[in-house]
């Protein structure tokens, strides 16, 4: 999984701060004026418009993607319960 | 100048006498004078006078010790640059330099046709054209652009576009509400012309103002919502009138090789079925250029009956049922179409004609982004700042300056399949194309500074408060070639080979579109990606490279090099002769369209096969659900006999009808029809290497 | 269902996407070999005459194909040769839909049973039928290249206009075996049916070579003849 953040967005740092992605086995892209391969990434995922209007995006291996806010942090509160 | 001197010496005087004549080219005759040496050397170079005086006098001495009895001014010229290099004099050479073109060449163009361009037909307007061009070329090269630039675009590295119109922006989109509110009032015109009154005289309006915009623009000329705009022109028309006028609209544009270098006007015409949101409250402007006291949303049916029309007309082709080339349709495809009632009848008529001839484009606008396309794929989103534009349509008024495209195989072959290399390697090319455009935008200003008296006066006019030519608004295109070879050579697979390899093109072009957005943010000018339609660059870069580079190159290029028929695959396309399913060509492809603001697009090739429209409609619904892809459209083959008259799907050696071998092949070159006869040898080779979706068994 | 064995009939060919092979749909193609009928202008004989020159296809290998573009592709459309002559066909149309796929059968209609078998189960979506020339045998005959007796061809018809299924008549229109009026005759014959499609003969490479040699109809004569074929096949009396 991939979640696609960029920098001064407070919901991708609320993410990143609620959650241990690293564990959760969730690669972090953080889009950005100097991260041509995290836009790549994007764009392989057909999110670019998507990541203009909204981030983050989190994106499962599926490669399915859920851009709503809720809806990330319920399947992460999900996933990490499992964890432990 | 040309002169034929006789030199009869006489030692005497300061000046030499000579029984000469100088034929020069502005058809005078004139007498050998040593002074207009020395003249035109103050007057065109920084040199001091003694030194000119004595280069003179080591002229005049050269022509009389040949013995010679006729002498060019040209060779006068050169011999004197001749002098200045003996000196180290380089700069003022440079300054000194004479444009022109070998008699041998002057010859070839006016015996045999133009094939750097297939929409220039061959006769003596085209002849003056590519004269003219050559001459502009040179020039631009020596005087607009840096040394640098100018060394990039000859060897390759990079292609400015359209040098010989380097006095002009490369391609403009209007609206026709400038014309319906402020009538035909053209810089220099004799006559000026009210708004019109009637459909037919906005129409005339309309092929005027085009005329007049080709010869201040080098590319294409876009209009806007066209059915839309002439919607308040026809309440009450029957289908039978409307049709008429789609008849007339698309002959005009269609047959107007009679303009500059006998070139069809390059014309993009916008269509919609619904009202796009932006224009649905905008008041109406009708007949005579007053407001009719209605939006637009109120001719919502005059809008589909003369759409619908216009489709007609392409259905059933020109007088002898071929695909006419130009105008070239472009069907808006929005959630709101989605919307709007009929659009399923719309969508099978329009596919109808795809099938049948291929005009129509379908430009897939998602989401709120609202477009206005241009020429071969260029298409502008509608910014904030535009939406307002929206409100007073006439200000709508886009262009693009000018066009750098990047040798991206080069940039391989250099980088030696070293990652870091190849990425330095972009952002350096990167920035030589910005420096281009910062060089032709300092020339077009210094042209645009001159107002009434210079040479742009129709984009200076200011009718409605601005300059036509919206400069702080105008876009810098860079385009690309060979995002294919580049990483084939790079990472060993062609892009439709191996998912890593797409995965990498990707990146080179998210490289590319951010440096795009820094150099934008840096000079505070719009650079953004272009689909380069490469109708020469692919075969010239290609060309090249085997040049430059023959064991590199000749390990990616694509076509039959014994033959000449070499080529590059055009901007971020895939293989064209790589079996690929249209649905991943569309899905693929279109992962790149978003990076690429200024618009892309996707061909799929059908061939001689004539599918079912409904079948077409069925995969652009698709296509506009489930891709991010941009613009596609469906390019069938024909084959016109010059006997019978008859035409016959598919390319074929010889007439099905009456087995004549006096054929010419149409179909789609980049982005138009031409007949292939006047097609490059680059893509001939491509012609012969395209996957046809149905050639299996 | 011993009557239809369940081993699957042979793939001889496969076109991942088409436009033009079923009206309104994206579908996927399948040839199946060998065929009953000679007719002189077809242009798959391949798969007539010598269709162990080609590779046989795993069903599998086709399914597994497919599975990606499941948004995309509405279903597969079986032609060849002749699918109807093999038995095994119900088999195979049978795994095609347990896949999610709609499925269309070309048909020249000399296989009234199976045909009447495959619609009855629900096995098919679309079907689209040749009717090679008016229904009289000398006609039938010359056009098909071997003996045809009419009657079954006209219980197909029959099958079809039956209306549990959806369909469209096709002609292959050659100038030589093909009069005006034998056009006609066909459309009067079909009258009430849901149309009848002319397609245009292709001279590149017939099953009879002579037939290269044969001038097909201009576009436009096609299409006005068409024009004719619907106005009958509308018509009241």
């Amino acid at each position: 999984m991939t979640l696609f953040t960029k920098r001064l967005c407070s919901a991708c740092q609320e993410i990143k701060n609620s959650f241990d992605l690293e564990a959760l086995g969730i690669k972090v892209e953080e889009l950005g004026p100097d991260n041509p391969d995290a836009l790549a990434h994007l764009a392989w995922h057909e999110l670019v418009e998507d990541a203009q209007k909204n981030l983050p995006i989190l994106v499962l291996n599926d490669s399915s993607a859920i851009t709503d806010m809720l809806e990330i942090k319920n399947l992460l509160m999900r996933l990490s319960r499992k964890k432990k | 100048m040309g002169s034929v001197l006789k030199l009869k010496k006489d030692s005497s005087s300061e000046t030499t006498d000579m029984a000469l004549f100088v034929h020069r080219s502005d058809e005078a005759l004139d007498s050998w004078n040593r002074e207009r040496i020395v003249e035109a050397l103050i007057r065109e170079t920084c040199i001091d006078h003694d030194t000119a005086r004595a280069i003179s006098k080591e002229v005049e001495e050269i022509i009389m010790a040949s013995g010679i009895s006729t002498i060019t001014a040209p060779l006068i010229r050169e011999l004197v640059d001749a002098k200045l290099i003996e000196r180290g004099l380089e700069r003022a050479r440079k300054m000194h330099t004479r444009l022109g073109v070998p008699l041998f060449d002057v010859d070839q163009m006016i015996t045999h046709p133009n094939k750097e361009n297939a929409n220039v037909p061959h006769g003596p307007e085209a002849t003056n054209l590519t004269l003219a061009e050559s001459i502009k070329k040179e020039y631009a090269l020596l005087n607009v652009f840096s040394r640098e630039v100018g060394e990039a675009h000859m060897h390759g590295t990079i292609h400015l576009h359209d040098l010989g119109f380097i006095d002009r922006p490369y391609c403009s989109g209007q609206s026709l509400e400038y014309l319906k509110k402020f009538g035909l009032n053209l810089p220099n015109s004799l006559a000026m012309a009210k708004p019109a009154k009637h459909p037919e005289v906005l129409l005339a309006h309309m092929v005027k103002f085009g005329a007049a915009l080709q010869s201040n623009f080098a590319g294409a000329i876009g209009w806007d919502a066209v059915n839309l705009f002439f919607a308040p022109y026809l309440v009450g028309m029957t289908d039978r009138e409307m049709k008429q006028l789609a008849q007339m609209l698309i002959f005009e544009f269609s047959q107007q090789a009679v303009a500059r270098g006998g070139q069809a006007i390059f014309t993009d015409i916008n269509l919609y079925w619904e009202v796009p949101k932006h224009f649905a409250d905008v008041p109406a402007i009708g007949p005579g250029g007053e407001y009719t006291g209605k939006t637009y949303a109120e001719y919502e049916k005059e809008a589909q009956r003369f759409v619908w029309q216009l489709f007609e007309v392409f259905k059933e082709g020109d007088g002898a049922g071929r695909p006419f080339f130009f105008p070239k349709p472009l069907v808006h495809i929005t959630d709101k179409f989605f919307q709007t009632p009929g659009h399923l009848s719309f969508l099978n008529h329009i596919c109808d004609v795809a099938a049948e001839k291929g005009n129509t484009y379908f430009v897939f606008d998602r989401g709120d982004t609202a477009k206005i396309s241009e020429c071969c794929r260029l298409s502008f989103k509608l910014e904030r700042s535009d939406l307002e534009d929206a409100k007073e349509p006439w200000r709508m008024r886009y262009s693009a300056i000018q066009n750098v495209t990047l040798n991206l195989p080069r940039l391989s072959f250099m980088a030696k399949r070293d990652d870091t290399r190849l990425f330095d390697k972009i952002a350096d090319i990167m920035e030589l194309a910005v420096r281009a455009h910062l060089e032709k935008r300092s020339f077009i200003e210094r042209l645009l500074s001159h107002e009434e008296s210079g040479p742009l006066t129709l984009l200076n006019m200011d009718t409605d408060g601005t300059p036509y030519l919206r400069l702080n608004r105008s876009t810098y295109l860079i385009g690309m070639v060979g995002l294919n070879e580049l990483t084939q050579y790079h990472t060993g697979e062609e892009m439709h080979e191996s998912t890593e390899a797409t995965r990498f093109g990707l990146k080179v072009i998210a490289h590319m579109k951010l440096l795009a957005d820094h150099f934008s943010r840096r000079f505070g000018m719009r650079f953004v990606l272009e689909q380069t339609p490469a109708e020469s660059t692919a075969h010239r870069f290609a060309r090249l490279d085997l040049t430059y580079y023959p064991d590199e190159a000749s390990q990616v290029v694509k076509g039959n090099p014994a033959q000449g028929e070499v080529y590059y695959t055009n901007s971020t396309l895939y293989n064209v002769s790589a079996p690929m399913n249209p649905i991943h060509r569309v899905k693929y492809e279109g992962r790149f369209h978003p990076l690429i603001e200024a618009g892309a697009l996707t061909h799929i090739w059908l061939g001689e096969a004539r599918p079912s429209a409904p079948s077409l409609a069925n995969f652009v619904i698709k296509t506009f659900n489930r891709t991010k892809n941009d613009q596609i459209a469906f390019s069938p083959e024909f084959t016109c006999c010059n006997d019978c008259g008859k035409l016959d799907r598919g390319i074929h050696d010889r007439c099905t009808y009456c087995k004549s071998r006096n054929v010419d092949g149409i179909t789609r070159i980049t982005g138009y029809f031409t007949r292939i006869s006047s097609w490059n040898k680059g893509k001939l080779g491509e012609l012969k290497d395209r996957y046809r979706n149905h050639e299996y068994l | 269902m011993s009557k239809y064995p369940n081993h699957i009939p042979p793939i001889k060919g496969f076109i991942e996407t088409s436009f033009s092979d079923w009206p309104g749909m994206v579908c996927a193609v399948i040839f199946l070999p060998y065929c009953n009928l000679r007719c002189p202008f077809c242009h798959n004989h391949v798969l007539v005459l010598n269709p162990d020159s080609l590779e046989n296809i795993s069903l599998q290998s086709i399914l597994d194909r497919l599975k990606p573009f499941k948004d995309w592709i509405d279903g597969v459309c079986i032609t060849g040769g002749e699918p109807t002559i093999h038995r095994g066909l119900p088999g195979l149309i049978r795994k095609i839909r347990s896949a999610g796929l709609m499925v269309k059968l070309d048909t020249n209609g000399t296989q009234p049973e199976i045909l009447n078998y495959l619609i009855s189960e629900g096995l098919l979506d679309f079907v689209a039928m040749d009717v090679k020339a008016p229904l009289n045998d000398s006609k039938y005959t010359r056009a098909s290249g071997v003996y045809v007796p009419v009657e079954i061809i006209r219980e197909s018809i029959e099958t079809l206009m039956s209306g549990r299924v959806q369909y469209m008549f096709r002609t292959t229109v050659v100038p030589s075996l093909h009069s005006r009026d034998d056009i006609l005759e066909i459309a009067r014959m079909l009258k009430g049916a849901l149309g009848l499609t002319l397609q245009n003969f292709n001279p590149k490479d017939p099953l009879d070579p002579q037939m290269r040699k044969e001038k097909p109809y201009s576009d436009e004569a096609l299409c006005l003849l068409q024009k004719e074929v619907d106005r009958v096949m509308k018509s009241k009396n």
